[in-house]
């Protein structure tokens, strides 16, 4: 009798399988994934000066509008951070 | 024994629940019977089996009490985990739409900037009486254009197409 009260409370720990929750990993925007563009070139050989600053000033709102997305994956990144570490 | 599980798991959980119990009342009554049997004339006989029969009963009713319990604790922290996770999806969704209006909304203005210079240097600056002097006099030298190319180019350099 002692000896299956023993076993009794040893077979109260019974057994269990843990059931993975998975969360998806989130998507990105598709602002996001759009390649930045190539910068534009000075066409010809002989080009007025505002030719050319035209060139440049498009360059620079290239790069702007690039810096935009790479200031985006970061916001992404590190909001997504924020919520996936909110779950734990 | 997965399939004893899985077959296991068709069953309602309330009905589960009451299987248990009856086999741990079963149990029970076998070792009392079996202990009270010793004093009862002619029962003796049947006390060295229901005495084993009511432990084994006793302690498998207890064991499948026990896992159920754990199953329902398991079961509802994962739908507590699924809520939450359902939660941050939700979330989740929601940054992006805010991260993407965010995106177009500046790249929209920075597209209209843009246009806005180069529209005023084509309807104003042009026209400047200095302007149009150095553009007659000074055009921009061949060298001057291709450094500009190259380093418009460089990232071709750096992605090994140079």
């Amino acid at each position: 009798m002692k000896y299956a009260l023993l076993l009794l409370a040893v077979f109260l720990t019974a057994c269990s399988t843990p059931v993975p929750v998975s969360q998806r990993f989130p998507n990105v925007p598709n602002a996001l994934v759009e390649k930045c563009d190539s910068l534009k070139k000075v066409e010809g050989d002989r080009v007025a000066i505002t030719e050319m600053l035209k060139v440049v000033v498009q360059n620079y709102g290239m790069y702007y509008e690039c810096a935009a997305k790479v200031d985006g994956w970061n916001d992404w990144y590190l909001e997504q951070k924020r919520i996936y570490e909110s779950v734990k | 024994m997965s399939q004893i599980g899985w077959m296991i798991g068709l069953l309602p959980d309330a009905m589960l629940n009451w299987v248990y119990w009856v086999i741990i009342a079963v149990g029970i009554t076998g070792v009392l019977a079996g202990w009270l049997g010793k004093w009862i004339p002619f029962y003796g006989n049947y006390v060295k089996i229901l005495q084993p029969v009511g432990i084994v009963l006793l302690v498998l009713g207890v064991w499948l009490r026990g896992g159920y319990d754990v199953e329902m604790s398991w079961r509802a922290k994962v739908a507590e985990a699924e809520a939450r996770v359902a939660v941050a999806e939700q979330k989740s969704q929601e940054t992006n739409t805010v991260i993407e209006q965010k995106i177009v909304e500046k790249t929209k203005i920075i597209k209209g900037k843009t246009e806005y210079i180069t529209q005023y240097l084509d309807r104003e600056v042009v026209k400047k009486e200095e302007i149009i002097k150095y553009i007659e006099q000074c055009p921009v030298p061949k060298e001057i254009i291709d450094i500009h190319n190259q380093a418009a180019d460089m990232n071709k350099a750096a992605e090994g197409k140079k």
